[in-house]
């Protein structure tokens, strides 16, 4: 089971749609678990929100063994600076965990139009798997066109498509298959 | 940049200097100490146990996989052989992220080549092996999809490297990973300050069966053991010459294919770097089952490379074409239109 709590205020049919894409992706149950407060301790000065604290500080839901859990929040999210950089983050979850956030600060804008709801949407659903993949020990893929791909890559699509390659898909539905609950 | 060079032509695998942190003896093993199982990731060392296996009493170095906590169980003896090394150290990952951040467009295209020598860098090639894997299949993939087998090792590759950075640089492997593909995909506008990366991993070489091409080898057929002075290249041009009479361009064809050939393997070692240039030699003397002139080959290679047999001789049919030519062209023009040149058309 997917359970979903948003940090910030989301649309409910945003979310709807969001758990909807998820069953779609990993044929597990989706379940909203409702508003909660970010951490505090996880803020930066300035203004972001340090996305390793932030999954470790964030607040308990009650879940099962294998159940993941998928924070959202609106604000930008800060990783540590490696050996070239800091990479931009969009996500960030424990690897083989049960934990992952995702932000929609580096999202294109919702707007009002369908269309670009729409789109707004699939971009979500796209970063929510890619970072709910991680948890099902996916690690980044090669092709474009997968969920998988990393966020910020030049040869990431316009308007990426929000599922996984085929490769991804039955990698995580062994790891699915093979869960206890 | 170009890839990783070819494999190391002439020393053996026990020759080659170890990768970096290589464990050459089990008694530098202390409990609680953190290694690298090649293909199997880090483990961290439980302690030493001695266990009675088929009626003799082993020693055993008892290891813990980090990953997973699966045991792993190494006799002490192995223990140098099995390619056991330290966690890369801080220094040795920069290498790997500078090495990884590098232009990278030239990716083996043999499968065969590419598969062993990447198992091969998997298992002998430390973190940097590990890097040039996952580096060079990344490219690879840019091309063309993977193939099924190289897109598991594409991933395996990937899980080894993503978990020995985590736990060398002390981050989360999901970060690690992120590490690993800002450098490898930068965002738009994202130009890195990048050092000359370290040098690439030496392989052993491998006895290569390779068949020879139609009209390789034609001086290893043996004859000069039989103590017989035959001109072959003279006899199989007077045969050739008697049918390609009547279209000179035939031969002439012929002849510059061979020489095609032989230039294209002589220049070889110019276009490579000079790790690679013994390389090619190693492969022709591989070939023919003669392993006197095997060792002979591989004592002198430079003088090959000065002279290389098969560009003579594939020089000497374009001069002997036209006296063949002149020696039978009542023969030729009696011979019907069929026989004459129904494999030139």
């Amino acid at each position: 089971m997917i359970r979903i709590v948003t940090l910030d205020r989301i649309d409910p049919s945003d979310v709807a749609a969001l758990s909807g894409t998820l069953y779609r992706a990993f044929g597990v149950g989706t379940e909203y678990a409702g508003d909660k407060p970010a951490p505090p301790e996880a803020e930066l000065k300035d203004g972001r929100l340090e996305a390793l604290k932030l999954l470790r500080e964030a607040p308990h839901v009650r879940s099962l063994p294998d159940d993941k859990v998928l924070y959202i929040t609106s604000a930008p999210l800060a990783l540590k600076a490696g050996p070239l950089g800091e990479p931009p983050c969009f996500g960030f979850a424990d690897f083989g965990g049960e934990r992952a956030v995702i932000t929609t600060a580096k999202l294109p804008a919702r707007g009002v139009s369908e269309a670009s709801v729409e789109a707004w949407r699939k971009r979500l659903a796209r970063e929510a798997i890619h970072a709910l993949g991680h948890t099902w020990d996916l690690h980044h893929c090669y092709d474009a066109k997968c969920a998988m791909h990393p966020s910020w890559s030049q040869g990431l699509p316009e308007r990426p498509d929000s599922e996984l390659c085929v490769f991804c898909r039955e990698k995580s539905e062994r790891k699915i298959r093979l869960a206890k609950t | 940049m170009r890839g990783p060079p070819a494999r190391h032509p002439d020393e053996q695998r026990e020759q080659l200097p170890a990768v970096e942190g290589t464990i050459a003896d089990a008694a530098e093993l202390k409990v609680g100490d953190r290694v690298v199982y090649p293909n199997q990731g880090v483990c961290a060392v439980v302690g030493v146990e001695e266990k009675d296996i088929a009626g003799q009493k082993l020693q055993l170095v008892r290891m813990q996989r980090e990953e997973d906590g699966a045991a792993v169980l190494v006799p002490k003896n192995k223990v140098p052989s099995i390619g056991l090394r330290r966690v890369a150290t801080g220094a040795q990952m920069e290498g790997v992220f500078h090495y990884l951040a590098a232009q990278f467009d030239d990716p083996e295209l043999d499968w065969k080549v590419r598969h062993r020598d990447n198992a091969d860098r998997l298992i002998a090639g430390g973190v940097l092996g590990v890097a040039e894997v996952v580096k060079g299949l990344h490219s690879l993939s840019r091309i063309r999809p993977l193939p099924t087998k190289e897109r598991e090792q594409y991933d395996n590759a990937r899980h080894l490297l993503v978990h020995e950075i985590a736990v060398s640089l002390g981050v989360p492997a999901v970060l690690a990973e992120d590490y690993v593909d800002f450098a490898l995909m930068p965002p738009a506008g994202v130009k890195f300050d990048l050092k000359p990366p370290p040098k690439p991993v030496l392989l052993p070489s491998r006895p290569k069966k390779r068949r020879p091409a139609a009209g390789e080898g034609e001086d290893d057929l043996g004859l000069g053991d039989l103590g017989l002075d035959l001109d072959l290249a003279g006899a199989l041009e007077g045969g050739a010459a008697v049918p390609g009479a009547d279209v000179p361009g035939a031969e002439g064809e012929e002849a510059e294919g061979g020489e095609a050939h032989a230039e294209g393997e002589g220049a070889e070692p110019a276009r490579e770097a000079p790790e690679a240039a013994p390389e090619a030699e190693g492969e022709d003397e591989e070939a023919p089952a003669r392993p006197a002139k095997a060792k002979a080959g591989k004592a002198k290679p430079a003088e090959k490379a000065k002279a290389p047999p098969r560009a003579k001789a594939a020089a000497k049919p374009k001069a002997a074409a036209p006296k063949a030519a002149a020696r039978k062209p009542a023969k030729a023009a009696a011979k019907p239109a069929a026989k004459r040149g129904g494999k030139k058309k």
